[in-house]
């Protein structure tokens, strides 16, 4: 640990604003036994403790990221457990474990870039497997495979495999072929493929939320593959590509199904109890709700249809006010924005934590704008805060991804043999 | 809601605000020692010629005439992209890829080589030094 005071202190400001947000749920809230905020705030406190105790036996430059994770993380433990009343919500306490879980195996196998790039082929394979799951066990035309009582929404596990895939070192661009009379670099055109592939699969399995997701990652490394190395966007180049977005987009509206056709010319309030019944009500949660909520668990948003994924922002604005929840986006903001203080050192881990951001705010801004009927209603989930086993896992995997691009792995160099000593140019003593 | 719950919320709110910001600062403070781990597994190293330095900040450094190169060199007898700068356990090492003059290092035609402190390095009509950097450039 490179700095001790600011770990102790950056660990003593989570567990306070944790412990500010449970006071409140102790004073405001709605609950029949003084047990269940009890119990709420021994498990938040002790998931705290545990990961700030975990985090210790990790070696990294930089630990902003993790503390984030789990101040976002036993946030959305708390808005879960008090949507519909105070209880301790142990399901998705577990799925917030799983993603820590997650969040370290995706640091421990994203730490080393070059690593990765030897393993590249393999994202590859993982997408096809992905897909041919979606093809074959999700039944007819569906995103969901059932096991049991749980369902697993294998769209999902393609995320962090794409942006892998996605990202690129300078090295790899340069290795370029002639074919005809173009200079082409294989893997773009592989990846361009694959993208096109995973369209026609979304198209197919009727999971078009996910799709601006997958899109916003791809545009993310496209942009960064052909503006290498540094961020120098050619006006030429970025102009035909939004021209040719634009395009695409409108072709895509033309040919969506009735479903899509439907919600992007509904208008919420004449089919309040049709297929605007969810917008118009979390809406009218939003507004319920205020500056500074209705309380804990007293909200009525409860009883509708997702309220704990799709319409979360809005659950949470109606029960801990619109503060609350822009802060709690002002959190997830500023884990994104972690790689912008602490940069990543290596063009592969930047392009990695491009995705990455690209993924999260694609998804939460799908969210919150559906929610609040400024665009379509998508049924994304924002990450971490909406409930869902496969989207706190990948979710979680994705932080790791983006903690191994703030502090790599960097191997200390090795004793080199003694060597005769080059004198220095004679034009360093010009003067 | 009355006028204490009121306050409970505020209260509630700032400490997650404060809490926010305390995490900023601290990922400013790893900024620093972020920068200290990278001196110690590279050793900060800089190419050099006169009145010129080129920090040597990433992993993976392309050299060339082109304006995206990290380290341009703006002229005819430099090839867009002519080399490549890697960095791999505190050893750097200079690649070749495809350029028309050549690298040459301390006088040597090379393809690939791995540099040492001081080594003098030709790049086209540019003569870059490879060397530790200075206090006053950090």
């Amino acid at each position: 640990m490179n700095n001790p005071v600011s770990y102790v202190f950056s660990c003593l400001f989570v567990l306070a604003a944790h412990g500010a947000m449970l006071a409140n749920v102790f004073i405001n809230g709605s609950y029949e036994t003084v047990t269940q905020p009890i119990i709420l705030t021994a498990a938040v406190m002790l998931l705290d403790v545990a990961y700030f105790i975990v985090m210790l036996f990790f070696r990294q430059t930089t630990y902003t990221v993790d503390f984030l994770l789990v101040l976002v993380l036993n946030m959305s433990v708390i808005f879960q457990s008090c949507f519909g009343g105070v209880h301790f919500s142990v399901k998705h306490y577990i799925t917030a474990i799983v993603a820590i879980a997650a969040c370290r195996g995706g640091y421990l196998l994203c730490r080393d870039y070059r690593w990765l790039q030897r393993k590249k082929k393999y994202f590859y394979i993982g997408i096809g497997i992905c897909m041919l799951l979606i093809l074959t066990l999700t039944g007819s035309r569906s995103m969901w495979i059932s096991i049991g009582s749980s369902t697993i929404q294998p769209s999902e596990f393609m995320k962090p495999l794409f942006i892998l895939a996605c990202a690129t070192s300078v090295t790899e661009q340069l290795n370029k072929k002639k074919v005809l009379i173009f200079n082409v670099v294989y893997e773009n055109i592989t990846l361009l493929g694959l993208m096109l592939a995973i369209c026609l699969l979304q198209w197919w399995c009727r999971d078009l939320g996910s799709l601006p997701t997958f899109m916003g990652i791809y545009i993310c490394g496209f942009l960064l593959r052909i503006c290498y190395p540094k961020a120098k966007f050619s006006k030429k180049t970025f102009i035909t590509a939004g021209i040719g977005l634009m395009i695409v987009a409108l072709i895509a509206i033309k040919l969506a199904p009735d479903y899509v056709q439907e919600r992007l010319h509904s208008d919420i309030w004449n089919d309040q109890d049709g297929s605007g019944y969810q917008q118009s009500q979390a809406l009218i949660g939003i507004a319920n709700g205020g500056w500074i909520g209705k309380g804990p668990g007293q909200g009525a948003l409860c009883n509708v249809f997702a309220h704990d994924n799709d319409i979360v922002f809005a659950t949470v604005c109606e029960e801990w006010g619109l503060l609350y929840a822009l802060m709690m986006i002002f959190v997830l903001l500023i884990m994104m924005a972690v790689p912008l203080i602490v940069p990543p050192r290596s063009y592969y881990h930047a392009t990695m934590a491009a995705g990455v951001c690209a993924a999260f705010t694609v998804q939460t801004a799908l969210n919150i704008f559906g929610s609040c009927n400024m665009i379509p209603f998508t049924g994304v989930t924002i990450p971490f805060i909406s409930s869902g086993g496969s989207s706190m896992l990948v979710s979680g995997f994705m932080a790791g991804m983006l903690i191994a691009a703030v502090s790599p792995s960097l191997k200390e160099p090795k004793l080199r043999p003694a060597r005769p000593a080059i004198p220095a140019p004679a034009w360093r003593y010009q003067r | 809601m009355n006028s204490t719950d009121l306050i409970l919320c505020a209260i509630a709110a700032a400490a997650l605000d404060i809490c926010a910001m305390v995490l900023i600062i601290s990922a400013y403070t790893e900024r620093r020692s972020s920068k200290r781990y990278w001196k110690r597994t590279t050793g900060l190293m800089e190419l050099t010629e006169p009145g010129v330095q080129f920090p040597l900040d990433c992993d993976e450094l392309l050299i060339g005439r082109h304006a995206s190169a990290d380290i341009r060199l703006a002229d005819i007898s430099v090839s867009r992209y002519h080399a490549m700068l890697t960095v791999d356990s505190g050893r750097w090492t200079i690649t070749d890829i495809g350029s028309k003059s050549g690298i040459f290092i301390n006088g040597n035609l090379v393809k690939k080589a791995v540099l040492r402190e001081n080594d003098m390095i030709s790049i086209g009509s540019h003569r870059l030094v490879f060397r530790r950097r200075r206090e006053k450039s950090e």
